[in-house]
């Protein structure tokens, strides 16, 4: 690192003066705090796993994957029978719930692969050829391709079935520990996927105005490593609950 | 040298700034009212108001909507929005969020100077502190006799966990918070720090997160302690979704805070300043920022769960639908040991600054104390099941937490050696800083021996859930964390505003509260292990007079902070003046003037040594 | 300094013997009484260790510290001592490992005490009552009874939130989960009555969930047993 020199009396900055660092550094350091960032998201998807493992693992009750209630209705309907008409239900029964579609969920895994890997050859081509509005078209199929995959993660989680359960004061519309579990993550997939959507949205927009172009292309590797890890994740996560699932 | 100083006094108000011009705490206070009424409004009209889950579902939405607008209202989306668009800062932009030519108005907003983010800090602590003081006299003062007579039951049990909460969210950032963010950057010979913006969410999202946790008192609070266990917390009122939410949000301020330090430290070194000639106290910086990077995940998701268990119903700690509060324990602990040590390493590191000044020798084997920190920080992620000794989870891993547990005995012996070691022969210089670090190293060492204890099952097995557990961690956080903290201010007090702390009112306050350390907390050893559990609104006469000595060592320890912070307010613009260097230290922050220019150096300094050649300067001339 | 830490050690290992059976409540079973003599060993060993710390931080008071306004002349320039740090290190760790085995053998002692025929009792914990059950019988209650020099295993669950159960006399302290069973052993000893009380916050009136125990010898066990109504 040089000695800096220059004074700061660059209050009235028409320049871009003062105590310029050349862009290597700042993206060196950039890179940093982006791979400390992946480093706590890393742990924050471990625990999600360990959170998923450890609940199938204690399986209290027998309850993983069913419980007693009742199903095929909303809230309103028990409602309406209980509280309103006063009347009561019979006795509940043990509802097992199955697995949820690993289509589905392999589904979203593979859009966000996919969206990861235009990024990608996005990048290398704007590196290669210069070519800032290529990048800037890549970049939006990226982003349109990872709203996609937002659609159907809530496909998913609307798909995740509900136990009414009564019991001592309580009414609500439960979920097993599985589905929980399932919830959790999906969920996580589906706040991840829009910070994803956010910066593909980004990185059209600033390509397109020719902030990012040939010469400045580290804030696209910046948002690529970021992408790459989240579909590093997806495929642990959806590797992990498509196989280690059901309790026999 | 001096035109620097004068350049940033008269400057003009940079022309640039945009949005955040007109932003400031009153606009983020607004934003986040408005909008929070905003999502309580649309989360009223949309769910069904049956359902039993409707008080939190809105509530949720509520406080989501607070911290939006808040963010909103301080400009922290100014950043990402300018980004998205292709419309990046110009200089004078970040001249502007600097603070220059702002005066005073900077302190209230959304400034990026680490300097005024560290002052900053100062107050946010001294605000959490002061919060959570009052409770904690609440809580004594119910507790000075058997029976509830000042407060009922809700009222005192609530106290008790925000009470906790609050002190721990001041103790995270009362060391590294102003002195992590004020003088680390200088003494590592930067202008700033690697990421001046997101220094200034870090801080803005703890004013965010601490007005939800206040808010918590407001509405019927909490009915379990501040480790909110499950299955409990599910059945807590609204209170404890303001709760988790603060929660959630106090974790984004520390994730952020975490990768600039941690940046700023690896990247942002002058030239010559090698790691090795790193001062220890950035050392200790860097390695709680790294541990808070791990643990704050943890604490992220439980709470994240414990309010989608009392919004959706879920499953996760309820055992009806194969859920267990032991869940909830271990990802709460696998922060909270951890957190412990995030909370300590900036006061011991601080100390060991501050004892190699006021002794004016090298700190005793620097190599050791780095890695006594570290070994602290990697064993701690292996222990944190020693909370949960009595849970019943899993008594086959009882032997081997007991085994991590007690090694970790092992790396904190090793800042007792440093310490000593550095004070060892020297000419001890008894300023403010160095009282408070004797009333440290005279607590500390009690604090960990009964750590020791409640190590080993068998005992653990007695004195879990007493006062003597509650008894022992306020020997490590009021009697260890807290001097060590008090010894940082009245150590750079002098570098912030140009003038000393009142010597006279600090050794005052040092007694009162030293001796009030000792009255109340032996005393509450004394009542656990007579067999007094904890998070006792009330208790059995056998109790009543070690309580009553509590109390009244409590009372002590009030007075002695009242008036430190009498000396802090007296001191701040009335003080003895101190010259830029008052304590003949080495290190680059004193090297700098009084107040600090914006960009901290003219010309960046180039090391050529590390700055504990006390003594050796006479040898090499 | 010598004098300074072999003071404050004897008056450490004087606590130590002398304080924990004092300070605690009577030691009624198997399991306390080796409580009670862990907490003795571990003072007496930690006190010279606190001692040497206290020792030091007087003696740097009375005779290192530099009196007057301006700044100290520099002290040595001792940077390291690799025989101070090591002798360290050395002590540090045989003394944790020292305690270290001592905890795992009294763990070991504990668990290994289980025979093959204790008395098992239901304890359920309920927001905020603790309830007896004598499986084999139909007793319930909502008091302890427990026969002297009898090894019992108590089955611990609870019907709505976490609580502890704890017998502070016995040195046996384990939570009341939802939905499982947990269990501690113990062997009374001494007669007498003692209190149980809940050590897991556990809502409005934590601080009132507490009830008695008893101690009795074996016939008057048997007869209490026999006098209770036998619940369906």
């Amino acid at each position: 690192m040089s000695i800096d020199t220059h004074s700061e009396h660059d209050a009235h900055g028409a320049h871009d003066g003062g105590h310029h660092e050349p862009p290597e550094v700042v993206d060196g350091r950039q890179r940093m705090g982006i791979w400390l960032f992946i480093g706590g998201d890393m742990v924050g998807l471990s625990a999600l796993l360990f959170t998923y493992l450890y609940l199938r693992g204690v399986n209290t009750g027998g309850h993983w994957m069913q419980m007693l209630g009742y199903t095929g209705h909303p809230y309103s309907y028990y409602y309406n029978i209980l509280d309103v008409k006063g009347g009561s239900l019979p006795n509940p029964t043990m509802i097992h719930v199955g697995t949820l579609s690993a289509g589905l969920n392999w589904t979203v895994t593979a859009l966000t692969v996919v969206a990861a890997a235009i990024v990608w050859a996005a990048e290398r081509g704007l590196r290669a050829t210069k070519n800032a509005k290529s990048y800037s078209s890549l970049a939006a199929v990226a982003a349109v391709v990872t709203v996609v995959a937002i659609v159907f993660t809530v496909i998913q989680l609307r798909h995740i079935p509900q136990i009414f359960v009564a019991n001592n004061d309580s009414q609500v519309m439960a979920y097993t520990g599985y589905d929980s579990a399932m919830m959790a993550v999906i969920g996580s997939t589906l706040i991840h996927l829009c910070i994803l959507a956010f910066l593909g949205l980004g990185l059209t927009i600033r390509s397109s105005k020719g902030v990012i172009n040939g010469d400045k292309w580290y804030q696209a590797r910046l948002v690529r490593l970021f992408w790459v890890w989240v579909a590093c994740a997806s495929v642990i996560a959806s590797a992990l609950t498509t196989t280690i699932n059901t309790i026999h | 040298m001096t035109t620097t100083l004068e350049a940033t006094k008269t400057a003009a108000i940079p022309q640039g700034g945009g949005l955040h011009r007109r932003l400031n705490m009153l606009t983020a206070m607004i934003g986040g009212a408005l909008f929070a009424w905003i999502f309580w409004f649309l989360a009223h009209h949309f769910l069904d108001p049956t359902s039993r889950t409707y008080s939190d579902e809105v509530t949720v939405s509520l406080t989501f909507g607070w911290i939006v607008g808040f963010w909103l209202g301080i400009g922290a989306f100014n950043a990402p929005f300018q980004w998205l668009v292709g419309r990046d800062n110009t200089r004078d932009d970040d001249l502007y969020l600097a603070g220059q030519g702002q005066g005073k108005a900077k302190y209230w907003k959304f400034t990026t100077d680490h300097k005024v983010v560290g002052v900053q800090y100062i107050i946010m602590t001294m605000v959490l502190l002061g919060a959570g003081g009052i409770l904690a006299m609440a809580i004594r003062t119910e507790l000075i006799i058997p029976g509830n007579h000042f407060v009922n039951q809700q009222v005192y049990n609530g106290f008790v966990a925000v009470h906790g909460m609050l002190m721990i969210l001041a103790l995270i950032v009362a060391v590294a918070g102003p002195w992590g963010n004020f003088v680390m950057p200088i003494m590592c010979g930067a202008r700033d720090m690697a990421f001046p913006r997101l220094n200034a969410l870090s801080l803005w999202t703890l004013v965010g997160a601490a007005a939800l946790l206040l808010t918590t008192l407001a509405v019927g609070s909490l009915t379990m302690g501040w480790v909110v266990l499950e299955p409990i917390a599910d059945q807590a009122g609204v209170g404890m979704d303001f709760f988790a939410m603060a929660i959630i949000v106090f974790t984004v301020s520390t994730t952020v805070a975490s990768v600039n330090v941690i940046c700023t430290a690896l990247t942002m070194r002058t030239k010559g300043m090698t790691l090795a000639r790193l001062p220890i106290f950035v050392w200790g910086v860097i390695i709680a920022a790294a541990l808070g990077l791990y643990a704050f995940p943890f604490f992220s998701l439980v709470e994240v769960l414990t309010m989608v268990d009392r919004t959706f119903s879920t499953s996760f700690f309820i055992a009806s639908g194969g859920g267990t509060g032991w869940l909830q324990a271990n990802l709460f602990w696998l922060m909270g040991h951890p957190e412990v040590y995030v909370i300590l390493l900036p006061s011991v590191a601080a100390l060991f600054e501050i004892s190699a000044v006021m002794a004016r020798k090298p700190v005793f084997s620097y190599r050791t104390a780095i890695a006594g920190m570290t070994g602290l920080a990697g064993l701690s992620i292996l222990v944190w099941a020693h909370h949960m000794f009595t849970t019943g989870w899993a008594p086959t891993l009882g032997g081997p937490f007991m085994l991590t547990t007690e090694l970790i005995s092992i790396p904190t012996g090793l800042f007792f050696l440093v310490l000593i070691g550095t004070l060892w022969r020297g000419n001890i210089w008894m300023k403010l800083p160095t009282v408070w670090m004797f009333g440290f190293i005279a607590n500390f060492i009690i604090a960990g021996i009964t750590g020791i204890y409640l190590s080993d099952i068998p005992i653990d097995n007695q004195l879990h859930g007493t006062m003597f557990v509650t008894a022992h961690f306020h020997y490590v956080f009021v009697g260890s964390v807290l001097f060590g903290a008090v010894s940082a201010l009245a150590f750079w007090f002098p570098k912030v505003t140009g003038r000393f702390l009142n010597e006279y009112m600090g050794r005052i306050s040092f007694w009162l509260t030293f001796i009030g350390v000792q009255v109340t907390f032996i005393a509450m050893f004394l009542s656990g292990l007579r067999g007094m559990p904890r998070r006792y609104s009330s208790y059995a006469m056998i109790f009543e007079h070690t309580n009553f000595i509590t109390t009244i060592g409590a009372y002590m320890i009030m007075a002695g902070m009242l008036v430190l912070l009498g000396a802090v307010i007296t001191s701040w613009n009335k003080g003895e003046p101190a010259g830029p260097n008052p304590w003949h230290a080495n290190s680059l922050e004193w090297m700098v003037p009084t107040p600090v220019p914006l960009e901290n150096f003219d010309v960046l300094p180039v090391i050529t040594e590390d700055p504990y050649n006390y003594g050796e300067e006479l040898v090499r001339s | 300094m010598f004098w300074t830490w072999a003071v404050i050690t004897v008056a450490g290992v004087l606590v130590g013997i002398y304080a924990p059976s004092r300070l605690m409540p009577r030691s009624m079973s198997d399991n306390m009484h080796l409580t009670i003599l862990t907490m003795i060993v571990f003072t007496v060993a930690a006190a010279p260790v606190a001692a040497g710390v206290y020792a030091a931080a007087l003696h740097a008071l009375r005779h290192w510290t530099h009196k007057g306004d301006e700044v100290p002349a520099a002290g040595p320039a001792v940077r390291e001592n690799a025989t101070v740090v090591t002798t360290w290190l050395l002590v540090s760790t045989l003394l944790t490992v020292f305690l270290l085995i001592w905890g795992l053998g009294a763990l070991a002692v504990d668990n290994g005490s289980t025979g093959k025929n204790p008395l098992v009792i239901d304890v359920t914990g309920q927001q905020w009552v603790w309830s007896f059950s004598y499986p084999g019988t139909h007793v319930q209650s909502d008091q302890l009874y427990l026969p002297v020099n009898r090894e019992v295993e108590f089955r611990v669950t609870s019907e709505d939130v976490t609580h502890g159960f704890w017998i502070a006399n016995m040195g046996v302290q384990v939570d009341a989960n939802v939905g499982t069973i947990t269990t501690i052993h113990t062997t009374p000893d001494k007669l007498g009555t003692f209190d149980i009380r809940c050590t897991q916050f556990c809502g409005l009136n934590h601080a009132f969930m507490v009830t008695e125990g008893h101690v009795l010898t074996s016939s008057q066990f048997t007869s209490w047993l026999a006098s209770q109504p036998q619940r369906a």
